[in-house]
């Protein structure tokens, strides 16, 4: 039996924790709910793969807080192999998340009808699930909520490949760490992934279905988007000076209504001094941009935003 | 992997006012005389614990029949709250003396009320652990300690690590010195003032100066005579074993806090901790990290858990 509570978390904001199902597997999902009606526009968030999902996880909340503090809804939910849902990460791939997503839009739509446009944030790999998402809608109809609605990519992750790589030298640390030297290194750790076995990664086991169904130089392309809604591509970098990405400012610009800004923050996804618990300048540059292509309010440069002016 | 029984999603109130976030997994025939099983957060990570630590370990216990449940504290994860600190090793300072006793105390508090639980096993992984004595301290209703690697020192300190590494650390980061030699980046890092040269005297100085094993420190010790060590740790272990509280103590033998325990508590409180020995079972998980990474490691944190529990409740 599954059951949720809906609790009153302050005169503005209801949070309901829930179980849904997506066909044999039980999925975690969180509902912001602003009081009173709800704006036409709802949002789904998408967290990173495997530990980045636990460093991010505050970031992710303050930024669904702020969201329903502004009237919209948003539906937080862990993925399968993650977090409070069913099943292991050695279980899931790229259909895994895409079909999680899909369960997830659905339940969101479900628990909140009178909503009509579903907008996407991702952050890493989930953000690239999202936009993924957004381009197979774009092809052949998933949900009508999704279709001009804005997609938000932090840190998209564009190439699998060396996404998986570096991961894997996670696994490489840990041998280090604990046994004085790598007894395995990434070509042998690659080759017992496709062969079947799978690889631990701060305690993810990385499967065969994930790496080579993810684990692709090609994962998100600069190809021109069929997505028709306002997109916005996030390079987050520690420091305003770091050069701006070729690949995320192509992958923006793949976009109709592509945009790309830059946050100054800290790799919060992974584990580092300062504690974390909202990424400020993302936060609002990502919000004033919402108000921005929602025309919810005199648009201000995300320029600006960007820069922290 | 789909799980027998029930697991809800739940929010209660704590004692401070904040609207605290968990999951309660009980089996399809839950043992209303068991115990239920309180697993802490450590750090910041969210309830699930760091790699979904938890999960498996829960999915035993449920297994083995007994109700289990998972919760974020205030200021992390889904619960409401802002903690100040801009330091994560600020954040594990304030953990390690007892920043989430009342939020503990709430959790078993709800189970009372839910559950109709009378007796807790509290347990959790470095700051969940010495939450879950701390909370044990001031709750009898709670009869043992699943401790995953107790933490008996406090993280602020990390500022100062050369001051405050135990023997067995320095052995450790010595042998990883000499690894180095051949890198000429670890030259590179010695000759321009960016190496932890304390440390280095320091581990490379008990290579001909033999020291002293640690004496107890008194209770009325200074800060500085205490150096690292957790002040509240003592008092409250012995306040647990004294009315009969047993525990688990299990730690990662690559980890820092087995080393700990036993440089600055175990050997320098080695009398008054003898009478209770039989109440204490200790294991090392070899090899493994401090957040036990590999599977291999967790499935024997697994094992070795269900087969102390069994021990307390005979549990199948």
């Amino acid at each position: 039996m599954i059951r949720s509570l809906q609790l009153q978390f302050s005169n503005r904001v209801t949070e309901t924790p829930f179980f849904f199902a997506r066909q044999d597997a039980r999925l975690f999902g969180l509902l912001h709910l602003p009081e009173g009606a709800a704006k036409p526009l709802a949002f789904l968030m998408s967290h990173p793969f495997g530990e980045e999902k636990l460093w991010s996880h505050r970031v992710f909340v303050s930024c669904a807080r702020a969201l329903a503090a502004r009237g919209h809804a948003v539906l937080r939910f862990d993925y399968f192999g993650a977090g409070d849902s069913s099943g292991m990460s050695a279980e899931a791939s790229l259909d895994t998340h895409r079909k999680d997503l899909q369960a997830a839009l659905a339940e969101l739509q479900r628990r909140v009808p009178e909503i009509e446009q579903i907008g996407l944030i991702g952050l890493r790999l989930g953000a690239t699930f999202a936009a993924l998402l957004c381009e197979s809608n774009a092809r052949q109809p998933i949900s009508p909520a999704l279709r001009d609605a804005p997609l938000v990519l932090w840190d998209p992750i564009l190439d699998g490949d060396a996404y998986f790589q570096e991961l894997l030298r996670s696994n490489l640390s840990t041998q280090l760490a604990v046994y004085g030297k790598v007894v395995d290194n990434r070509e042998v750790l690659t080759a017992r992934i496709r062969a079947g076995g799978s690889v631990n990664v701060d305690g993810y086991e990385i499967g065969k279905a994930l790496l080579e169904s993810c684990g692709v130089s090609t994962l998100l392309t600069t190809e021109t988007k069929h997505h028709t809604g306002p997109a916005l591509v996030v390079q987050i970098a520690a420091t305003e000076a770091q050069k701006e990405r070729a690949d995320l400012k192509a992958l923006a610009s793949s976009y109709r209504q592509g945009m790309l800004a830059r946050a100054a923050e800290q790799p919060f996804w992974r584990e580092i001094k300062p504690f974390y618990p909202r990424a400020s300048q993302l936060q609002e540059l990502t919000l004033r941009w919402l108000d921005e292509v929602t025309g919810a309010a005199p648009a201000e440069s995300v320029g600006a935003a960007a820069s922290g002016r | 992997m789909q799980q027998a029984g029930d697991v809800s999603a739940v929010t209660f109130s704590s004692g401070d006012g904040h609207t605290l976030f968990g999951t309660l997994h009980s089996p399809a025939g839950a043992r209303e005389d068991l115990p239920v099983v309180v697993l802490l957060s450590p750090g910041v990570k969210m309830r699930v614990g760091p790699g979904r630590l938890y999960v498996p370990l829960t999915d035993a216990l449920v297994a083995m029949g007994y109700r289990v449940f998972r919760f974020d504290f205030y200021g992390l994860g889904d619960s409401t709250g802002e903690l100040q600190e801009t330091l994560l090793a600020d954040v594990y300072n304030n953990i390690e003396v007892g920043r989430y006793v009342t939020d503990t105390r709430s959790a078993i508090q709800w189970l009372r009320e839910n559950t109709h639980a009378k007796k807790f096993i509290l347990g959790g992984l470095c700051g969940g652990a010495i939450t879950a004595l701390l909370t044990a301290e001031r709750e009898p209703d709670v009869e043992g300690l699943l401790s995953l690697g107790m933490t008996v020192t406090l993280a602020s300190n990390a500022a100062t690590p050369a001051k405050y590494l135990t023997r067995a650390q320095l052995d450790s980061r010595r042998q990883g010195y000499y690894r180095r030699l051949l890198q000429p980046r670890s030259w590179w890092r010695l000759l321009t003032f960016q190496s932890e040269y304390a440390v280095i005297w320091r581990s490379m100085k008990r290579l001909v100066v033999k020291e002293k094993p640690a004496a107890q420190t008194p209770a009325a010790a200074t800060a500085e005579q205490r150096g690292n060590a957790n002040p509240l740790f003592p008092p409250a272990f012995f306040a647990f074993l004294k009315r009969g509280g047993r525990a688990l103590m299990l730690f990662s033998e690559k980890d820092r806090l087995q080393s700990e325990y036993e440089e600055k508590f175990a050997a320098p409180f080695a009398d008054q901790l003898r009478p209770y020995l039989p109440q204490l079972q200790q294991h090392i998980v070899a090899e493994a990290n401090h957040v036990l990474s590999f599977t291999p490691w967790q499935k024997e944190m697994v094992a070795v858990s269900c087969s102390w529990l069994q021990s307390l409740h005979g549990a199948k």
